[in-house]
């Protein structure tokens, strides 16, 4: 049998340990950019100038350009440019792979949020002052959840299309899954010349992004008790 | 004591003068009606009354107690500001209820947030806030609206929720309550039982600002009707008076439009 054979088990150990090292940067770039992105959506609505264009200027910026070179550029431009350097190794590639992806992510969901907020009708706002309520109070307990409710489909696609873009941390050798299933054709614990471990990759991402999918309609479903 | 005293107000919007030298007042207990056309300024005197919008000249005073002063920047700080918007309630033509809470949610969710600043409130919070889902329910009751308490807005007809909306003004004890229009976004069949309602607080001596083009209503429910025309009081008077026999011209001729309703 092939699922028991050596060369399966040794070839889905390996991609288990690429895969941890997807979900890692997965849960670090949404824990990152979830938070800093409502920051920046703030900012992108100030109503201080400099700031509200800066803001919108960076998201041109980051929305513009391809993350697989934001990723290259943060990794190599500090050491180039003799600023500081993020370490050798898989802990360097790592920490400099998840800043890339939270600052690329943070800015596409600022937007999202942004929408978000302004698609929230001014009468509700109007409606919690006249009740003497606080900015911090119609924020949280009247303007948030409606908010959450608007921005939780165009965040599902976000989210999905992250599950799939951790690959493009293999363009600085990062060792996610897909670079472990390309080890097996170059050579890897024995084994070379195998195309097989490559496209067993999409089962892994198949059925996380599946789960993702389950777990965001939840959510939206759970939103639909109110319009 | 007169419960309401607005002078002199004037609005800007850029160049363009929303509202002109504003006076009038108020005796508690006393409803009072602005018509005009579109564009007269009537809701930008609500919205004045209620600081979502803030008067560029004059003064507004409650109970003798002056809430606004444009000529004392003091009287205008954002903090007194949510407190002094309390004397008053406004209902919106739009309702605005807040989508993802009921119909009782709505109208005690400013209270329960608001006691949260009462010393005690830690010690009592659960007879604190049964006594105001109990105030809350007998406003709805009043209301008509008992069977509806656990209903989310959009399960709601457009007369209901505006019913919700009264509720929920009332809610806080305001001394004026404002209505914008309160019946332009209903079908016409529904209308009725918001008049209804109004009429019957009318009743109860609940001091009110009603802006509406119901002149039938305006003239049997009103005490007093104020006509406002480019952002000017054109005439005031007794609600009957004014609209069955005005003085002014410009009344009468925006009278005559509404011809067929009064």
């Amino acid at each position: 049998m092939f699922f028991v054979s050596d060369e399966f088990l040794t070839v889905v150990n390996a991609l288990n340990t690429g895969f941890v090292k997807t979900l890692q940067l997965f849960f670090v770039t949404l824990i990152g950019a979830l938070p800093l992105g409502l920051v920046i959506s703030f900012g992108s609505m100030s109503r201080f100038t400099p700031l509200r264009l800066l803001c919108r200027a960076m998201v041109w910026i980051i929305r513009g350009t391809p993350l697989i070179l934001q990723i290259i550029i943060i990794y190599y431009v500090p050491g180039l440019m003799k600023i500081f350097t993020w370490g050798g190794g898989e802990t360097g590639r790592f920490t400099a792979v998840s800043v890339a992806f939270i600052i690329n992510y943070a800015f596409y969901f600022s937007e999202i949020y942004r929408g978000g907020i302004q698609g929230v009708p001014v009468g509700q706002q109007e409606a919690g002052e006249v009740l003497g309520m606080t900015g911090w109070q119609i924020f949280f307990h009247i303007k948030l959840l409606q908010m959450i409710k608007r921005i939780v489909p165009p965040m599902s696609n976000e989210v999905i299309t992250l599950v799939k873009d951790t690959s493009l941390a293999r363009v600085i050798a990062l060792q996610e899954i897909i670079w472990m299933g390309e080890s097996f054709m170059k050579g890897n614990q024995g084994y070379a010349g195998l195309i097989w471990p490559l496209f067993f990759t999409a089962v892994y991402y198949l059925f996380f992004s599946g789960i993702v999918t389950l777990l965001l309609g939840m959510l939206e479903r759970k939103l639909e008790y109110f319009r | 004591m007169s419960v309401l005293e607005v002078k002199n107000i004037e609005k800007d919007f850029g160049s363009l003068k929303v509202l002109r030298d504003i006076s009038f007042d108020m005796e508690k207990g006393e409803d009072l009606a602005i018509i005009g056309s579109s564009g007269s300024g009537k809701t930008t005197l609500l919205r004045c009354l209620n600081f979502l919008e803030t008067p560029d000249r004059g003064s507004i005073a409650v109970n003798g107690e002056c809430l606004f002063d444009a000529a004392d920047p003091s009287s205008v700080r954002e903090s007194d500001i949510r407190r002094k918007r309390l004397h008053f309630g406004l209902v919106f033509q739009s309702f605005n209820l807040f989508p993802q809470y009921t119909a009782l949610e709505n109208v005690t969710l400013a209270r329960k947030l608001l006691c949260r600043e009462d010393p005690g409130f830690k010690q009592h919070k659960k007879e604190i806030f049964e006594q105001i889902d109990e105030e809350g329910m007998e406003l709805l009751r009043r209301m008509g609206l008992s069977e509806r308490a656990g209903h989310y807005p959009h399960q709601l007809s457009g007369g209901q929720q505006q019913r919700v909306a009264i509720a929920r003004a009332l809610e806080l004890h305001p001394d004026i309550v404002c209505f914008d229009e309160p019946t332009s976004a209903l079908d016409p069949e529904l209308t009725g039982e918001v008049l209804k309602v109004i009429r019957s607080l009318a009743e109860q001596k609940t001091t009110m600002i009603i802006v509406t083009h119901e002149m039938a209503f305006a003239r049997d429910v009103a005490d007093r009707v104020i006509f406002m025309d480019e952002g000017l009081i054109v005439e005031q008077g007794p609600a009957r008076e004014v609209i069955e026999a005005p003085r002014e011209e410009r009344t009468r001729q925006f009278l005559s439009r509404y011809g067929g309703k009064g």
